[in-house]
């Protein structure tokens, strides 16, 4: 089975052509795996992951036409995906509030089962961060990119990855007592 | 590499890795999202809804315009009955009688205001005595043509055209008459 990486590595041999429609499409079977990946540890759960995943890749094909060829591709779909994920968290939040209110007087339900036996404590630990640092954290840990594209992808200085990365695993040592 | 740091990557691409054995969903385009939103909110819905209630209304006006005026919900009623009674009416003409338009004109008045009555009682609104079209309609019910219990005037022709054949003098027994101009 290729991995993530391998995946990535095949997709950078082709080059893509602004606005075509082909090459959008392979743009998608080229990177729809990493970018999910992405989103599942910055949203709540996996459908959410797969509902901003389409978003992200609707809002790039609005701009296809637009993208440049000398910014890696892959990073652009980042920025996007990282951009909706935090929308996504306003609106989970709004959501959380109303059902708050509704469920006021009953008990609590608890977690999913299915989401707890998935997810190990560091991942909710991530999960629970801020969604620019957590998104940070994965470009750099799992994806392998360097602050500097970091920086690029996100639209940031490559100072500011460096002192997101910090805060981020600051406060992944407090809450799990290292 | 700290150890926080290496525990995470080990967990990111244990949670993570299998991710790429799943297979790609088709990609969700404009078109569809936007059809979706058409049909299930917005002013795409009101419009959807506004066409769904004309076409109803239409359809239920077309009903019972046709139970109106045939008194039934088959349409094809009124013209059996027409029929039937054209036959009948042929039927009673006596020997040598001609014309079946005022027989047949007298029944589409009595159904016209047999059914406009029972469509005014329903609610149909329609007051107007002619409206079902009927009494003028049938081509014989205003007696034009046919009904030759009519004076003929002077100095014309009292033969009925017919589409009958003309009588053969088979026998040949008559001589041909030759008709000569008065003097």
């Amino acid at each position: 089975m290729e991995s993530i990486g391998e995946q990535a590595d095949k997709a950078q041999s082709e080059p893509y052509q602004p606005g075509s429609e082909a090459d959008f499409e392979r743009l998608y079977r080229d990177t729809y795996r990493r970018i999910f990946g992405t989103l599942i540890i910055l949203v709540r759960d996996r459908a959410t992951a797969e509902d901003c995943a389409q978003e992200t890749f609707e809002r790039a094909y609005r701009n296809w036409a637009a993208w440049k060829p000398d910014a890696p591709v892959e990073a652009w779909l980042h920025r996007i995906a990282v951009n909706v994920a935090i929308s996504n968290g306003r609106r989970q939040r709004l959501r959380q509030a109303g059902e708050l209110i509704r469920r006021l007087g009953r008990p609590d339900p608890g977690p999913d089962p299915a989401d707890v036996a998935e997810r190990s404590d560091l991942i909710k630990a991530i999960k629970k961060l801020p969604t620019r640092q957590a998104a940070a954290l994965v470009l750099r840990h799992f994806h392998g990119y360097s602050n500097r594209e970091i920086a690029a992808a996100l639209g940031i200085p490559e100072q500011t990855v460096a002192s997101r990365l910090a805060a981020a695993r600051k406060q992944l040592q407090g809450v799990l007592g290292r | 590499m700290s150890d926080l740091e290496r525990e995470m990557e080990q967990e990111l691409h244990r949670v993570l890795d299998p991710i790429a054995a799943l297979p790609i969903p088709p990609r969700r385009t404009l078109q569809n999202r936007r059809a979706a939103r058409a049909l299930l909110g917005g002013a795409g819905a009101a419009l959807s809804l506004k066409l769904l209630t004309g076409v109803a209304v239409a359809a239920a006006a077309v009903t019972i315009a046709g139970t109106a005026t045939t008194g039934s919900l088959n349409p094809s009623d009124w013209g059996q009955q027409v029929s039937q009674r054209v036959a009948a009416c042929k039927a009673e003409l006596a020997d040598g009688q001609h014309g079946i338009g005022d027989c047949v004109s007298a029944f589409a008045q009595q159904h016209g205001a047999a059914v406009a009555s029972e469509a005014r009682h329903h609610g149909n609104g329609n007051t107007n005595p002619n409206a079902n079209g009927n009494s003028n309609a049938n081509g014989n019910a205003s007696g034009h043509g046919k009904d030759k219990t009519h004076p003929t005037p002077k100095g014309q022709s009292g033969a009925v055209p017919t589409l009958d054949p003309e009588p053969v003098d088979q026998a040949g027994q008559h001589l041909p008459v030759h008709v000569s101009p008065r003097p």
